[in-house]
Order: C-alpha cells, then sequence, then structure tokens
C-alpha cells in the first residue's frame, strides 16, 4: 500500500501542528526573544531620571572642583561635616575624599549613600573621581597639554576582516560568526534532542495505547516508523521556517536601523557585523546548510529514538537507553564549543566526518567558511550512514513494539537488529 | 474455492522459544472459524502471521488462493486482542484515518461511518475525542474500524472481553450477520460457550501446535461418551432397579422437574431404557448428552500434556 506512508505522516503532522501547545510555543518563543532583546531598553526609557545629589566633602581641595555632574547625578560642596551631612535629606549620596587621596584613592575615599546607587550612577562617578585624580597626578609633571598629547597617543583599533575565500571580498565580523555559530549549534540541539524523543514518546504512547497492533494491521511497522519520523520531522521543519520568517523580518528591519545609528559607522567590527548581516547570500547559506544539518541529525537521531521507543512499554524504563543515545548528542555540542575557537583544528576535522557528532560540529564551523569539499564529504556520510541506522532501527523496531512486558538491555535490542 | 485461507506447516521461532510448531489450519468460506487454546499457545502470533504482520519462519499462507501478500491486508479485518485509539484524535477522524489505511477514499469512508454510527447508536460521539469515552464506547468504535471496509475475512481475538452482555449480544448479532452477507470470520477465545454458540469449525491449538481441528458438531460428536439425559415427573425406584449402575439420579431441574443421567451403550439400548422409563415414570424430556466445548477443551489439552509430559520424561530418563 503505498499511500500508507502518506497516511500516517499526515496524520502525524496534522495532529501535532493543530495542537494548542505547537501553536502556542511556535508564536511565543520568538515574542520571548524579542521581549528579552528589547525590554531593557524599554525599561531603561520608562523609569523616571531621578535626580541625585552627591554632597562632596574634599580634603585635598583639588578633586571637587574637577567633578561635573551629568544628566541626574549632580555634585555640590556639602561644607559641612560628615556627620551632619548624613541627615541632610537632599543629599542622595555623601562621597568623602581623604587628604591622601591623591596618593592612594581607593582607601580614602568612601561613598555612604541612602540604599544602594544604580549601576550606572555608581560607575559614572567613579569614572568622574578617576579622571579628576588622573588629571591631578598629570598636572603634577608639569609638561604643557599632556592631556592632549595623550589622548592623541591613544590607539583604539578594531580589526577589520577580509574573507579571500569569496569571490567579493567582504569584511566579516568574527564576533557575529561567533554568535551564528552559537546560536546555530543551540537550535541543532534543540530541535535533534526535543523532536528524537517526540518520536520515542510518541511510539512508547502508541505502544501503552495499544492503538499499535490496530495499526500495523494494515501499515508495515518500517513504514510506521518511518512516517513517524517523517510527520514529526515535518513539524520541526514548520517550525524553523517560522522562526526563520520572523528573524528575517526582525533584521530587515533592525538592520537599517542599527546602520543608520552614527556610532556604527565608526566602529570597523559593528561595520563588518552589518554588512555580513546585510549580505543576504551568506545568512541564507547558513540557514540553508542549517536545515539539511538538522535534517540529517533529526533523522539519524530520531531513529535510534524511535528503537529505543519501541524497545520499552514506558518513558520510566527508556531513561538508562536515552542516555546512550544522548550521550554523542552531548558530546558534539560540548566539542562545538572548543571547535568555534578553532574552527580549522585536526579534532574540528575528525568530528565533522562521525556522523555521530558531525551536524554539530559542523555548524559550529560553517559560520567561520568550511571548504566545499570537507562540507560535502561531512554531508555525504552523515546521510549514508543515516539511511544504514534508519534500516537497522527499523529491524529493532519491528521487533520491539510486540515485546511487552520486560525491560531489555542494550545488548539484546542490539541482538533484535540481526533477526530475519 | 472451498477454503478462503489455510495455513499450512507454519512454523515460527522466538530467541528463546518455538512459538509455532508446524501449525496447518484450513478456514471454509463464508463461516466462523474458532482458534481456541490456553493463554501463551501462539493464537496470536498465528493471528499476526494470517495478517501479514509478522512473517512465518516455515511454511505457507494462502489467502483467495494465491500466497497471503501485503496487500491482501485490504481484504482482511482484524480486531486484536490488544486494541486502542489515538487518545487524543476525536472520534470520526480517527476513524477515518483507520479506513484510509485500509484503501477507502475520504467520502468512502465518512458514509459508511456515518451509517454503522447510526446502526450502533453513537453518532453522538463523532467529534468527542477518544479519551472521553468508556472503554466499551472505544470498543465499538474499534469493531466499526475493523469492519467497515468490508472484508472478506474478519479476525477477531477475544471480542467479547469488556463488553457488557448487552453490547455482547450485539456484537454476536453483527458478527452472525457479516458471515450471512458473506464474510469469513475467524474467532479467537476462551469464552467457550460463545464457540458453540458462533462457530461452525475449531481449531485448538495447545503448546504450538494444532491438537484437534474440525466441525464443532463433529468434535462433540467424537468426545460423546453416550451419555443420555431425561427428566421426569414420578418415581423412579423401579427403573434405577433395572438400570442399577448405569442410571444416577441427580436433582431438580430449573422446571422443577427430577433429572437422571444414563449410560447407554449403543442406540440399540435407547428403545428398551425408554420403553423401561414410560412405564416407570412420566417423562418430560430425553436427550443425547453431547460434551461441551468447555470440557472437550480441558480434556484435550490436559491429555495432550499427559502425554507430551510423558514421552519427554522418557526421553529424559532414556
Amino acid at each position: 500500500m503505498k499511500n500508507a506512508l502518506g497516511l500516517v505522516i499526515s496524520r502525524e503532522y496534522l495532529e501535532r501542528v493543530k495542537r494548542k501547545s505547537f501553536i502556542i510555543s511556535t508564536l511565543l518563543v520568538p515574542l520571548f526573544m524579542v521581549i528579552i532583546m528589547v525590554a531593557p531598553a524599554v525599561l531603561m526609557l520608562m523609569s523616571e531620571p531621578e535626580n541625585k545629589v552627591i554632597a562632596v566633602i574634599d580634603d585635598t581641595g583639588v578633586v571637587a572642583p574637577r567633578l561635573h555632574g551629568e544628566g541626574e547625578v549632580q555634585f555640590v560642596n556639602a561644607g559641612e561635616p560628615l556627620d551632619s551631612a548624613r541627615n541632610n535629606a537632599d543629599y542622595s549620596a555623601i562621597l568623602v575624599i581623604g587628604e591622601k587621596a591623591i596618593e592612594r584613592p581607593d582607601a580614602n575615599i568612601t561613598l555612604y549613600s541612602h540604599g544602594s546607587l544604580t549601576l550606572i550612577s555608581s560607575s559614572y562617578i567613579s569614572g568622574q573621581i578617576s579622571k579628576a585624580i588622573e588629571d591631578v597626578r598629570l598636572k603634577a609633571y608639569n609638561i604643557e597639554n599632556l592631556r592632549t598629547i595623550m589622548e592623541e597617543v591613544k590607539v583604539d583599533m578594531s580589526l577589520p576582516v577580509i574573507d579571500i575565500d569569496k569571490s567579493e571580498d567582504t569584511a566579516t565580523s568574527a564576533g557575529l560568526s561567533y554568535a551564528l555559530a552559537l546560536g546555530t549549534d543551540m537550535i541543532l540541539y534543540m530541535f535533534i534532542l526535543i523532536y528524537g524523543q517526540m518520536v520515542m514518546t510518541s511510539i512508547i504512547e502508541e505502544k501503552s495505547n495499544r492503538v499499535l497492533e490496530l495499526v500495523v494491521s494494515s501499515v508495515k511497522p518500517t513504514q510506521l516508523m518511518l512516517g513517524k519520523i517523517l510527520g514529526i520531522g515535518l513539524v520541526a521543519i514548520t517550525q524553523i521556517l517560522i522562526w526563520g520568517a520572523v528573524l528575517a523580518a526582525c533584521s530587515a528591519w533592525l538592520v537599517p536601523f542599527v546602520a543608520n545609528m552614527p556610532e556604527a559607522a565608526e566602529e570597523a567590527e559593528i561595520a563588518a557585523a552589518l554588512s555580513q548581516l546585510g549580505d543576504a547570500g551568506y545568512m541564507f547559506s547558513i540557514f540553508a546548510w542549517m536545515i539539511v544539518f538538522i535534517i540529517g541529525g533529526y533523522l539519524f537521531y530520531s531513529s535510534i529514538f524511535a528503537a529505543i521507543g519501541s524497545a520499552v512499554d514506558n518513558i520510566q524504563d527508556a531513561s538508562q537507553l536515552t542516555s546512550v543515545a544522548t550521550m554523542p548528542i552531548i558530546i558534539g555540542v560540548v566539542a562545538s564549543m572548543s571547535v568555534i575557537n578553532n574552527p580549522n583544528s585536526t579534532l574540528a576535522f575528525w568530528l565533522s566526518m562521525i556522523p555521530f557528532t558531525s551536524p554539530m560540529t559542523m555548524m559550529a564551523r560553517l559560520p567561520f567558511g568550511v571548504p566545499v569539499w570537507e562540507t560535502a564529504l561531512s554531508l555525504i556520510l552523515l546521510y549514508a550512514f543515516t539511511l544504514f541506522m534508519v534500516w537497522i532501527c527499523a529491524k529493532i523496531y519491528r521487533v520491539g513494539i510486540f515485546m511487552y512486558g520486560k525491560k531489555p538491555s542494550v545488548a539484546e535490542v542490539i541482538r533484535w537488529a540481526r533477526y530475519k | 474455492m472451498e477454503h478462503i485461507l489455510t495455513a499450512e506447516h507454519i512454523t515460527k521461532d522466538y530467541s528463546n522459544h518455538r512459538a509455532l510448531d508446524d501449525v496447518s489450519i484450513a478456514v471454509p468460506r463464508g463461516k466462523v472459524y474458532g482458534l481456541l487454546g490456553p493463554n501463551g499457545a501462539g493464537k496470536t502470533t498465528l493471528i499476526r502471521i494470517i495478517n501479514h504482520i509478522t512473517a512465518p519462519d516455515g511454511g505457507v499462507v494462502t489467502f483467495n488462493g494465491h500466497q497471503l501478500c501485503a496487500d491482501d491486508v485490504v481484504n482482511i479485518g482484524y480486531l486484536p486482542e490488544e486494541r486502542g485509539l489515538y487518545k487524543k484524535m476525536k472520534v470520526g477522524e480517527q476513524a477515518i484515518f483507520f479506513a484510509r489505511l485500509k484503501g477507502m477514499s475520504r467520502r468512502e469512508a465518512e458514509g459508511a461511518l456515518r451509517e454503522w454510527f447510526d446502526r450502533l447508536e453513537i453518532s453522538q460521539w463523532w467529534n468527542k475525542k477518544v479519551e472521553e469515552l468508556s472503554k466499551g464506547m472505544a470498543q465499538k468504535v474499534q469493531f466499526i474500524v475493523t469492519v467497515l471496509h468490508k472484508p472478506s475475512l474478519l479476525i477477531f481475538d477475544e471480542p467479547f472481553s469488556g463488553f457488557d452482555p448487552i453490547n455482547a449480544g450485539i456484537l454476536k448479532r453483527e458478527i452472525l450477520s457479516l458471515r450471512d452477507q458473506g464474510a469469513t470470520v475467524i474467532f479467537s477465545t476462551h469464552n467457550m460457550a460463545s464457540v458453540e454458540e458462533l462457530c461452525d469449525d475449531i481449531s485448538l491449538i495447545n503448546r504450538s501446535r494444532n491438537i484437534l481441528s474440525g466441525s464443532v458438531r463433529e468434535i462433540r460428536e467424537r468426545f460423546a461418551t453416550n451419555q443420555y439425559s431425561i427428566s421426569f415427573v414420578g418415581n423412579p425406584a423401579p427403573l434405577v432397579e433395572k438400570f442399577a449402575g448405569r442410571l444416577q439420579l441427580g436433582g431438580l431441574d430449573n422446571d422443577g422437574f427430577a433429572t437422571a443421567t444414563v449410560c447407554l451403550d449403543s442406540a440399540a439400548d435407547v428403545r428398551p431404557f425408554l420403553g423401561a422409563a414410560n412405564e416407570a415414570v412420566a417423562i418430560n424430556s430425553f436427550k443425547r448428552e453431547l460434551p461441551s466445548m468447555d470440557q472437550i477443551f480441558v480434556s484435550a489439552v490436559e491429555e495432550y500434556n499427559r502425554a507430551a509430559d510423558n514421552a519427554a520424561q522418557i526421553v529424559t530418563e532414556a
């Protein structure tokens, strides 16, 4: 029956996509991410600027005149000793600068505050003090225009990198590549684990519901397993595409916005990141590779999860077997963290050839640029081994689904694969 | 073709035991065929092989004159003993899914389903989720799913378990009416009363082997022990005297008649006995006692096991 596979796929797909939990998680995750990114800025804009009057008691006599208030922070001369200033409700804080403050600022400067200051205010205050003391110390050298000379000597460098493997010379940003590698790797890990385990739970459910026998009287077990894997896989792809579209829409709106900010143009790193982000071809290729590797990794691992699901009667019994299957995924992700720092190492190469770890490792490397033959070889190995894995797991599945009431060992499950 | 399905010399091995050992059955077309046997005898394995769910290690299954193949499942309806439905799916959608798996189109399936749902008075369940249904209701849905595509061979594994007597009655009625419409039914059960009621032929599977096959009537005849029963009004003393040793008095039956059983060697003994009885008492009924399927089941299985165990012992001792 040729359309049985199609029917199983469409049932698995529609049942899941129509579920409230799918719709909610698909919509909420991007919303949540946007909130996390936007919330701090919004909160900052919304918070009322509160004037903070800092009373200064300066025993050196040279620091206080060099302190300049800005925005919400205002410096005033206390003109009274600390004890009486403490009780003055007009002051948010009292800054006491001791006599030896120029020589040893840490031991001689103290801020007395009602409650704790915000991070921004306190860093502003300490910045002002450092600057003032630097100024006093520079003055001591008696060199004219020393401050201006210092400013001129100072170097602020961010290195633009041009990828010479590309046909066009475009600046790449190591930071953005790093973020992309990390991000896609996490997405890959999440999808393989979440959707792979979903295949397993769905099979266990079918088994414990006893609906299985009714289904296999019309569908071959292998078709049922494949239908499940493909149906759930399509759900994953649907979710990724929705998120991808949301992300693309957001960046289409955000990139020009950031690019127009005057600060952005000056920083070479940001400029490079922006041009890389704006490079639709590059972003699309990363996204496409991610999908290709997610599909391969998902098929590979979900067939293992399917075999595990068929072998046990309930989720509790599955834990021992799942830990065997999850281990290589976790190893792949952990190794990727080191691969990101050194994308062209020998370790990176071999991990990208082993199908157990190649999806994770390759995603960590691809944003930095990988020779085409390596990517191709990695993909061929992954998909070839996936076919083999699906075949083996289908054999285990066929035997496993009819086994009720005993908890099989790993060795026993492997033996099932050898049955005729 | 006289037989819709034959299984010849079927053997199936699992890792540590042989589930079926040279089992052969032949299911006549248009009959109800009982597959009996103790738990773990191998019935479900045989049914799975007939359903093309698992393959036998040896032997051939012939369906409608050709070797059983994957496409034949369209012509088979199977109600497994372990049965369930997808809990989160709506009843109607789910029934359509199963019908389409059996090769029906969505429209065909929906039409036929509405008819069956009306007939079994469960139309109001169409849009409910299965998890909201009682067990009996779910069983009705499963039954409909099994028969909906009008298969020529129906296989029911313990169909009455979980049904109350009213619904079991409805199910029996439907099974017989399907047979009358030309379907062949294979029926596996432990309930021997329903075997006598429904089955035309049976096979008794025990310890992976087919130990008894034939028509129910013929088998009961074969196991008959020349027992006759009589119910009557009056004093049986002269009769007891005349047939001492062969006649045994029983209690009163449901209608208040006295009862007795008598062992008569041959049909030739029946006339003289009836003559004597007629003189002594007023006879209400007289009939030959056929053994129940229950008795046959127990004695056949026990006898086989005893013989097999003895043989095994002899082998070990030798």
